[in-house]
């Protein structure tokens, strides 16, 4: 008796969750939110709710939200709700597997390939052509970067350009040991061979051999050591897409970077880096002023003006090598696809479309950026936060400037060129062979070890990248060609 | 009969949920899982069957060797270290002391804190520069050698000259003119137990200091690089192996991820703590009056009687160490080549990065086999060390 009075309790329990459950409202893109929406109050149940989901924090998503919140005061038929998603390529694709995705997604360049190969977004050519959006509106690179096997199938939203960053303060203080040397401290090197000698000029050491400043650090910041090879007249993949890492040009940059780093010790450059602060912070290692020159993006001067605005730094082209023609950068950008099987297509195609002739200008001036479009328009350029706009500019519409190559392995081949830096960088030169060498002649050998480890380590990523590429190509034949 | 069979039909209802739990969320996927690993199966595709193709694949994949390598090699310093670490901190939290309770809590306190604030927390006691480890490291490094360089020329050990001054003569003339004293003094002393203890205590201090400093100079002289390392380590951004004549030791970025891991041992230790509050207290009694020592009690009766812990500690552990990710993804991302990349982190890479579900499912059913076959060798080689006292 007693037992079933409990059971009939558990019972009536569950039903009673069960019913409230049923009953509560489950919260929805359109739910209004009086302090959020006031001024939307009159159009917001005829308007469409798009679901945006993107990347940025801090004040890149107040730019975003500045775009977007432009956009839906501009027209009454569309809202767009910013959600700020991270790891937003992850969670989109788990979206796009269960079929429910966002209307439109914020990726990055690298997602682009597994998405459309995937069948995961919507090709955007045919409502380019009817919206009348044509190549020549954008700067070549910047529109691969979203096409795959010739199809646009992502737009760009925010970009990515590289320069050199130079401190002028130390350029001055070492003025006349730069005239000394036969270099003019009024400008930036201009070749990688002259990098490396105003380099060696605006070195500083502790007593112990430490460094105490670097007049240039490639492992700083680090984050483009896949892409060295394309300053040596390099190249990632040839005409006809096969792998090309031990190109020679990248030969020649693998073996200039493991210069630095038997020239001034691993060791010491690892203790001399151990003392960096990360890379929003006043502690950074160029704003802090450990290193004088340093390859950054065109969202660097933002961030170098917010912790230590009174720096007096200079932006140039990044240096090539000589006998390699520039100027030239690594072009990226951020990407606005639709994914397929989104419940707003069509809106969302007239969000994109907006960003692409409006938003895409609002975006950068708030983020300090260039743009992807060849025009940008009149007002873009009035007090535009990056005051070293022009250069990125440059670089952007430079013949030699270049995209990471979009391709089935793409990711695997950026972690394996960055493996391949870790490699060379730490390799320790046996020392056999450098028994009874002193000076030149023990440098010359020094540098024909680490060449010869250089030529077998990337001989070893062609090969095994250019497998991973073959089997992938033929097991994406065997892939049925509808999206899942 | 009726009513048995109404309580059986009860029972399963009320288990049904926690039925339906594990067949939707462990027992389906894992079935999925060994039909993806036959499969090539890009996340947004179809799968497609390739039989075994991932396996073959699997067997000459250097980066995945690199991977197991690292997970085993960090099983077999940091398991060993951990659980000889958790079973003394157990002896000591067992010890009726003032303040037992606090004790206990403070060391459990850490296994509460989230394994991500917890690794935010070591990059900054790691930092070679700034980091408390380093700083803590570097005074008692430095004390030492200054110590040492009183008896020995540490640079000239470093450089294979000879090291060795006259005042070596000291560290052994010091410690054995003690032993002499304390043999001399013993039945002196023998109606003055605090002044023999005090005079044992200082025998020993001063025998340990001797070894210790020759133990110093001995490794100047034959690990010159470790000893010189030793003073600010780069931990999680150095691939190098320590102690670097060992080609196969772990890296000083590894050492790192072993350090941390023991941060959080207290948890082992509460486990090893309640079964040694379960050892029948008669037989330490009996092995008093047979006039045991410490040691002999530790081996002879704690170690046996809390064995059945011990092994389903280190049995946990192995597990434990095959699912090792957090850590080494937020402090290294796997570096310094691949140093620390653990086989848990080769399989995200794989499903998330390269999007190659199919391989993945494979590299996890291979684990999924090491680690029954290192659970069934855990058990076989203890099964007759270990003592149940219900048996």
């Amino acid at each position: 008796m007693r037992l079933r009075g409990v059971h009939f309790g558990l019972a009536a329990l569950a039903a009673a969750v069960a019913l409230v459950a049923w009953l509560e409202p489950k919260p929805a893109l359109k739910d209004f939110d009086p302090a959020r929406h006031a001024d939307f109050k009159d159009t917001w149940d005829r308007r469409v709710h798009l679901a945006y989901w993107e990347k940025w924090g801090s004040f890149e998503a107040d730019a975003c939200e500045a775009m977007i919140d432009a956009f839906n005061r501009s027209q009454d038929g569309i809202f767009v709700h910013y959600l700020q998603t991270s790891q937003v390529d992850r969670k989109a694709m788990l979206a796009a597997i269960g079929r429910d995705p966002p209307d439109i997604a914020g990726l990055w360049s690298n997602n682009v390939v597994p998405f459309a190969t995937g069948g995961a977004l919507e090709p955007l050519d045919g409502l380019m052509r009817e919206s009348g959006l044509t190549r020549d509106y954008y700067i070549e690179n910047y529109l691969k970067v979203g096409e795959v096997n010739g199809r646009v199938y992502a737009l760009p939203s925010a970009v990515m350009t590289l320069a050199l960053f130079y401190n002028k303060e130390h350029f001055r203080q070492k003025a006349p040991q730069l005239r000394q040397a036969g270099l003019d401290p009024d400008r930036a090197p201009a070749t990688i061979e002259e990098l490396d000698r105003y380099a060696e000029v605006l070195n500083e050491f502790e007593p112990d051999g430490t460094p105490r400043i670097m007049g240039f650090l490639p492992t700083e910041p680090g984050w483009f050591n896949h892409v060295w090879g394309y300053f040596f007249g390099g190249q990632l993949v040839d005409a006809n897409g096969r792998i090309t890492a031990d190109s020679p040009g990248n030969i020649r940059a693998y073996t200039w970077l493991k210069r630095y780093a038997e020239k001034y010790g691993r060791e010491k450059l690892l203790r001399f880096q151990s003392g960096f602060g990360t890379f929003d912070s006043p502690f950074n290692a160029f704003i802090e002023g450990k290193v004088s020159m340093e390859m950054q993006g065109v969202w660097f001067p933002m961030f170098i003006r917010r912790h230590r605005p009174q720096l007096e730094f200079g932006v140039a082209p990044f240096p090539c090598a000589e006998g390699v023609p520039g100027p030239r950068s690594l072009m990226e950008c951020d990407v606005l696809a639709i994914p397929r099987g989104c419940k707003h297509p069509r809106e969302a195609w007239t969000f994109v479309l907006w960003v692409q002739r409006e938003g895409m200008a609002i975006l950068g001036r708030l983020q300090g950026k260039n743009l992807a479009i060849h025009r940008p328009p009149p007002w873009f350029h009035q007090g535009h936060p990056n005051l070293e706009l022009a250069v990125f500019e440059q670089l952007a519409e430079a013949q030699h400037s270049f995209i990471y190559p979009q391709m089935l392995v793409g990711q695997e081949y950026r972690d394996e060129m960055i493996r391949t830096f870790e490699h060379i960088w730490n390799w320790p030169v046996p020392e056999e062979p450098l028994a009874g060498l002193s000076g030149a002649e023990r440098q010359a050998r020094i540098d024909a070890l680490c060449r010869a480890e250089v030529e077998r380590t990337l001989r070893a990523v062609r090969e095994n990248i250019q497998q991973k590429l073959d089997d992938k190509t033929a097991r994406a034949r065997l892939q049925p060609q509808e999206a899942p | 009969m009726a009513g048995m069979r109404r309580q059986t039909a009860i029972g399963y209802a009320f288990i049904a949920p926690w039925l339906v739990a594990l067949a939707v969320f462990i027992g389906y996927p894992f079935l999925a899982g060994f039909y993806f690993s036959f499969c090539d199966f890009p996340p947004l595709r179809t799968p497609v069957f390739i039989g075994l193709d991932n396996y073959h694949e699997l067997a000459t994949d250097a980066l995945f060797q690199r991977s197991m390598g690292v997970t085993l090699l960090y099983a077999a310093v940091a398991i060993p270290i951990g659980v000889a670490l958790a079973i003394t901190l157990a002896m000591l939290l067992a010890a009726r002391i003032r303040g037992q309770a606090f004790y206990r809590v403070v060391f459990y306190i850490p296994h509460l804190v989230p394994t991500v604030v917890v690794a935010i927390l070591w990059l900054w006691i790691f930092n070679p520069k700034y980091g408390l480890l380093n700083l803590i490291l570097a005074a008692g490094v430095n004390a030492a050698d200054g110590w040492t360089a009183r008896f020995f020329n540490l640079e000239a050990a470093a450089s294979g000259g000879d090291f060795a001054s006259a005042r070596v003569c000291l560290l052994v003339a010091v410690p054995l003119a003690a032993v002499a004293a304390m043999r001399l003094a013993r039945t002196a002393l023998a109606r003055r137990p605090h002044l023999r203890r005090l005079l044992a205590a200082t025998t020993a201090a001063l025998l340990v200091l001797a070894a210790g400093t020759v133990l110093n100079a001995v490794l100047h002289r034959v690990a010159p690089v470790d000893m010189q390392k030793l003073h600010s380590p780069g931990w999680l951004s150095d691939g190098s192996p320590f102690p670097s004549a060992v080609s196969f030791a772990p890296s000083w970025a590894l050492w790192a991820l072993i350090v941390m891991s023991l941060w959080g041992v207290g948890q082992m230790a509460i486990i090893y703590l309640a079964k040694l509050q379960d050892v029948p207290a008669d037989l330490y009694e009996a092995a008093d009056i047979d006039g045991a020592t410490w040691w002999q009690k530790s081996l002879h009766i704690t170690l046996p009687m809390i064995s059945p812990v011990i092994l389903f500690n280190v049995v946990m552990a192995i597990i434990g160490t095959f699912q090792v990710f957090t850590e080494p993804y937020i402090m290294t991302g796997g570096g310094p080549e691949d140093k620390t990349r653990f086989v848990a982190m080769f399989v995200y890479d794989q499903a998330f990065m390269y999007q190659r579900v199919g391989y993945a499912s494979a590299v996890a059913w291979v684990l999924f086999l090491v680690i029954v076959v290192l659970t069934v060798l855990a058990f076989s080689l203890f099964q007759k060390r270990v003592y149940y006292a219900g048996r």
